[in-house]
């Protein structure tokens, strides 16, 4: 199961890497931004993928949590800048 | 150029939005919960103050952003925060220095047991404990003082009152192409 878990890692820093071409190519601001958003939630199952195959999955949850907190929070505060400059 | 007055009226509101606001009511006393567990369960688990301090600022980030800076300083008011932050520093290094007058090392914690009546191993978790409830408030507090100091509006003497429109949002902007 640890092996199926290593490729699945794998596989989702692939698709990261494919993210990452748009948040750097993107044409505009929100795309970069929806790339960004992407990146964390992969990173997210990435890390608890990781807690399985070390064993420790309630240690790695906790981190996620806030992993997950700070993406949302930096999204609304990206959103929020952006609306209020009126352009992209 | 209807498109243009509304982008103004909306430039010039108070940035308003009910879903964002709904999520952001039902999610912070929970990131607050979380923040006390990550602070009070370090010892066991990642974490610890500083961890739990960035999440209690992250928290009334999210206040901030939702709901303005008028609604996060009627909370808190810049003032508070600065006494939060040095009493989090007074309990961190007063701690410690009570260790160091009962003849121990600096935040020696075994030294605390005759105080708190307990076995040396519970005086070390207690010890534990304090040092970083008071490093949590200390990382709040300055990380909120910062946030208001470069995303708020500089002029807020008066904190109780809602913060107005600054002078530069309410200018007529081009509409977007």
């Amino acid at each position: 199961m640890n092996t199926f878990f290593l490729y699945v890692d794998i596989f989702l820093g692939f698709l990261v890497l494919c993210c990452l071409y748009r948040v750097v190519m993107g044409p505009t601001t929100i795309d970069r931004m929806i790339a960004v958003s992407a990146i964390g939630t992969k990173t997210l199952i990435l890390l608890i993928l990781i807690g399985f195959i070390f064993g420790r999955v309630e240690m790695f949850v906790d981190i996620c949590t806030v992993y997950a907190l700070l993406n949302f929070l930096g999204t609304l505060a990206a959103t929020k800048f952006f609306e209020e400059r009126g352009k992209c | 150029m209807i498109y243009s007055i509304l982008r103004e009226d909306m430039l010039t509101k108070v940035y308003e939005n009910l879903i964002v606001q709904t999520v952001c009511r039902i999610m912070i006393p929970f990131i607050q919960i979380y923040a006390l567990y990550v602070i009070a369960h370090g010892h066991y688990s990642p974490g610890g103050g500083f961890q739990g301090g960035v999440i209690l600022t992250a928290s009334l980030a999210l206040i901030f952003l939702a709901f303005g800076q008028g609604a996060v300083i009627r909370r808190i008011n810049r003032r508070f925060a600065i006494i939060l932050c040095a009493l989090g520093v007074f309990i961190y290094a007063g701690i410690g220095l009570l260790c160091l007058l009962l003849g121990g090392n600096f935040l020696d914690y075994a030294q605390l047991a005759p105080i708190l009546g307990v076995t040396i191993p519970r005086a070390r978790s207690l010890g534990i404990l304090g040092v970083e409830v008071g490093v949590g408030l200390a990382v709040m507090a300055a990380m909120y003082s910062i946030i208001l100091d470069i995303a708020g509006s500089p002029a807020t003497d008066n904190d109780q009152e809602s913060i107005p429109v600054p002078k530069d949002r309410t200018a007529p902007v081009e509409p977007v192409a």
